[in-house]
């Protein structure tokens, strides 16, 4: 079946099944692989990028619920071809071990920011704590978001004592 | 560790016209794989570049699971190259027919041993580098080289105005000879070892960039997926090949060794195609265990054979038998799955007689004999290709998934790449072993004189040698594979070395107790298992360390004065004890409503206390906060220690409320996230690190954060309840 997806303000039209989820379209079909895949089941994370600017788990999303609505991807996060500021601190805070489901992260940190540019930790935590990490980077993850967020920005752990 | 340079390094000039210094260096300590190379012959197995356009270029021959491996091997030769580590570009070595021949000692990266083997030749490589760039610009300036600086790449004429860019040295710089040692920087002068830095490769991971193997995209790929044997050890006999042939894409459906392969030109077009796959299986050889089966096999064997005898001091037989006061204990520990974030995957193209592979793989040389197993290809036609890892944790040192994209793109003849469901990494894994411990120790006036710890369960090697014996004889036919095997498995601990991952942090029972017994009862149920973050000090460190908690409170000592007492000769045990204690404020009162418990661990040279405190809210385990005080010698990269440290105990921490893999007539019971749970953000702890300021040689720190957290929070949940947990995963 034919699609016209819009994905980081580019449109591209393909012909794929209408229940092809739509991490496979942009990893496979339009090469975006900065996205990726983890569970399949929308438990992870791994895969989300933003729908109309809401996070959305592309692992789960089926390709044809996607048309219409402008897709953002981590390639697509900073317009602008410099990094976006979560990405700078996600690189002046060394956030990434082994980085696998950093793209995924730093989407849902994206979102949150966009919302709520000054969110505090518990806000943070929360919005963040659908996103595995088995690397155990979580304190660094908040650091960076806070630090962006006009934080204090220096390594403090996630915790409700802190 | 002291070497002789000449053992490690040669030097020659690059294709390019450059300077290329090509290194040997010392393999992994933990894994060992017995297969030693023969003598005289010498293997590079990392290099150094340094062109004639000023790129510096390092290959290296360990791969990046997150563990920092990238940074911190470039920070070493950055400081005796006078260079920032950034400058240095990083590129993986593939292990392929350049750099074969015989295949001896294997490229593996495990055992937390990266840093730790590379400390001295990497450091070494750097200086004489540079010492043959200055000898260069010396020569040209007509000046002594002693009289030169380097700094960012140049090299400085003493009269300070001068300088020469590396680049245009280096053609004259690879006919310098060095005589004698090359002197490193002392201490005082290190700019990059032991600063906060970041890591290298963190702009790559943030933007999606970093390629990982799931990643790899080549021309006209297709997409396999494999369904196996519910239980490990059945075979595939028959299925609906017609019905799932004829499906949208599908361009083969086969029975291979492994199951029943679907590859169809899209990845989501294979999976629906899997989905209406009927196979028929072969159970005759397959494991059939239920759980509890596992734990009944142990009790079984541990009483049928007292194990052998890994350590003996004194007389524990006689002691324990005459003991004042006898404490004795079993603890359980389950079958664990590793979860990397990125599953299994791997990438093949067979074509020209010759085999590609790239992969995200712990063990490249492995993953040549894997591939070419069901083929007629021999593992010397085989190319690996390794990528990022989205996690490693030791799962990737079994090559399992390496073999199956090879044997479905053999057939094929076309690239062709195959990617695990979540699901079936998880059901189909190889597990950090289920093990029983039983311990026994006798009290006499409050002290501790007798300590006898019987070991039960498998060993690793048994399932490695397995696979990895074939590689000592490349040109054996394949037909021999499982006889080599065989051999492998009987001259195991004889001509090889033995096999210490059951025992490992068992035998190294540093408390001073005149009578100490350590035996292993080897049994083997069958469920396959490999390496896992630790290892055997995973369940050995929550063994000794819950059981010593046990002691000490039967002898009504607090627990960390009573460990004190037994470490006078132990400095470095002592030191991080109390460090951890006085930081988590050990004497202090605990907030209302909570507890402390305390567990002090060495493993892979280095020594890691923690404190947890932990309360039970809401019918379930909080834990609040971690204290964690580290001794890892010579600190390369203090931010990757403490994220090393900090990760092991959020992947320790999973383990111990979570973890647990368990069968059922065979087949495992969990599946995805949702019952094989990672710790979330919201359950993660405040976390406090302390790193020794210290000058012995460094030691690794991608695992030794794991193994104390587990015993630190039962002993903190039984300072809580007064019940002691015995078995793993721990309860509300």
């Amino acid at each position: 079946m034919a699609f016209t997806l819009t994905v980081n303000g580019r449109q591209h039209s393909l012909d794929v099944e209408p229940d092809t989820p739509l991490l496979w379209v942009l990893r496979d079909e339009l090469g975006l692989k900065g996205t990726k895949f983890g569970c399949g089941a929308g438990l992870c994370g791994a895969c989300t990028v933003h729908l109309n600017g809401q996070p959305a788990r592309s692992c789960s999303t089926p390709v044809e619920m996607a048309e219409g609505a402008e897709i953002t991807t981590i390639e697509g996060l900073s317009a602008d071809g410099e990094l976006h500021p979560l990405q700078k601190a996600w690189v002046e805070q060394g956030v990434p071990q082994c980085g696998y489901c950093q793209s995924g992260q730093i989407m849902t940190a994206a979102h949150l920011l966009a919302n709520n540019p000054s969110p505090d930790r518990e806000q943070i935590v929360t919005a963040m704590t659908g996103n595995l990490c088995r690397c155990g980077t979580y304190p660094r993850i908040v650091a960076a978001v806070e630090s962006v967020a006009g934080g204090v920005g220096q390594y403090q752990p996630a915790g409700e004592d802190a | 560790m002291a070497m002789n340079r000449r053992d490690f390094l040669k030097v020659s000039t690059s294709a390019s016209g450059g300077l290329l210094l090509a290194l040997n260096l010392p393999g992994c300590a933990s894994v060992q794989t017995g297969y030693e190379p023969e003598t005289g012959e010498w293997k590079p197995n990392a290099w150094l570049e340094l062109t004639r356009d000023n790129d510096i270029i390092f290959t290296l021959d360990r791969v990046e699971m997150g563990q920092g491996t990238y940074t911190g091997l470039t920070t070493l030769i950055a400081e005796e190259l006078d260079v920032a580590p950034e400058a240095i570009r990083v590129e993986f070595a593939p292990v392929a027919p350049e750099y074969r021949n015989p295949l001896f000692g294997l490229q593996l990266t495990g055992g937390s041993t990266s840093v730790a083997s590379s400390w001295q030749p990497l450091r070494e490589a750097g200086a004489s580098a540079r010492l043959m760039l200055v000898m260069a610009a010396a020569r040209v300036w007509r000046v002594e080289p002693g009289q030169c600086k380097t700094e960012g790449g140049y090299v400085r004429h003493p009269n300070g105005l001068d300088s020469m860019p590396y680049g245009k040295l280096v053609e004259l710089a690879d006919k310098e000879v060095i005589r004698g040692d090359v002197p490193l920087k002392p201490r005082s002068q290190w700019k990059y070892i032991g600063r906060q830095a970041g890591r290298l490769d963190a702009e790559a991971k943030s933007t999606g960039q970093a390629m990982y193997g799931i990643d790899v995209e080549l021309p006209d790929m297709v997409y396999a997926v494999m369904t196996r044997s519910p239980r490990y050890g059945g075979l595939a006999v028959s299925f609906n090949r017609d019905q799932v042939r004829a499906m949208p894409g599908v361009l083969d459906a086969f029975i291979t060794e492994r199951g029943v392969a679907v590859v169809a030109d899209r990845y989501w077009r294979a999976r629906k195609a899997q989905e209406a796959l009927a196979v028929e299986w072969d159970f005759s050889e397959a494991v059939g265990l239920s759980n509890p089966d596992v734990f009944k096999h142990y009790r079984q064997a541990a009483g049928d054979d007292p194990g052998e005898d890994e350590r003996v001091d004194g007389d524990p037989e006689a002691v324990l038998e005459k003991a004042g006061t006898l404490v004795e204990a079993e603890y359980e520990q389950p079958y664990l799955a590793h979860a990397t974030m990125e599953p299994m995957n791997a990438t093949a193209w067979y074509r020209d007689g010759g085999m590609e592979v790239w992969a995200p793989t712990q063990a490249p040389d492995l993953g040549r004999i894997a591939a070419a197993r069901h083929t007629d290809l021999s593992p010397d036609d085989v190319t690996i290709h390794t990528t990022f890892l989205g996690g490693g944790f030791g799962r990737r040192l079994t090559q399992d998934y390496i073999e199956e994209a090879a044997l479905v793109a053999y057939r094929v003849k076309v690239p062709v790449k195959l990617i695990w469901s979540r699901e079936e990494d998880t059901r189909h894994g190889f597990f950090r072993p289920a093990m029983l411990h039983r311990m026994a120790a006798s009290l006499e006036d409050g002290q501790l004189t007798g300590w006898d710890h019987q070991i039960v369960g498998p060993q690793i090697l048994d399932w490695y040698v397995r696979n990895a014996a074939p590689a000592q004889y490349p040109w054996a036919p394949k037909l021999l594979y499982g006889t080599l095997g065989r051999v492998g498995l009987m001259v195991e601990g004889i001509a090889t070395p033995k096999d210490i991952s059951a025992i490992e942090g068992a035998i190294g029972y540093p408390y001073a107790v005149p009578n100490v017994r350590v035996r292993h009862t080897h049994t083997d149920p069958g469920v396959p298992i490999t390496w896992w973050r630790s290892v055997g000090y995973s369940h050995n460190g929550f063994a000794v360390e819950t059981f010593m908690d046990e002691l000490a409170s039967q002898a009504n000592e607090d627990p960390v004065s009573f460990r004190l007492k037994l470490l006078e000769s132990e400095p470095r045990h002592r030191r991080v004890l109390e460090r951890a204690a006085e930081l988590a404020g050990w004497n202090q009162p605990v907030p209302e409503g909570r507890a402390r418990g305390v567990a002090l661990f060495k493993s892979f040279g280095t020594y890691v206390a923690q404190v947890v405190e932990a309360s039970i809210e809401q019918g379930g385990i909080r834990v609040h906060k971690v204290t964690c005080s580290v001794d890892c010698g010579q600190v390369v990269n203090p931010r990757i220690v403490e994220d090393q440290m900090t990760g092991g105990i959020v992947f320790g921490l999973t383990a111990a409320l979570n973890g647990e893999i368990t069968l059922d007539g065979g087949e495992v019971q969990q599946s995805n996230f949702h019952d094989y749970r990672l710790l979330h953000m919201h359950q993660v702890p405040e976390m406090v690190v302390d790193i020794v300021d210290s000058e012995e040689p460094p030691t690794g720190v991608g695992e030794p954060g794991v193994p104390p957290v587990i015993p630190a929070l039962g002993n903190a949940l039984f300072a809580l309840t007064g019940k002691r947990q015995r078995r793993l995963p721990l309860k509300a």
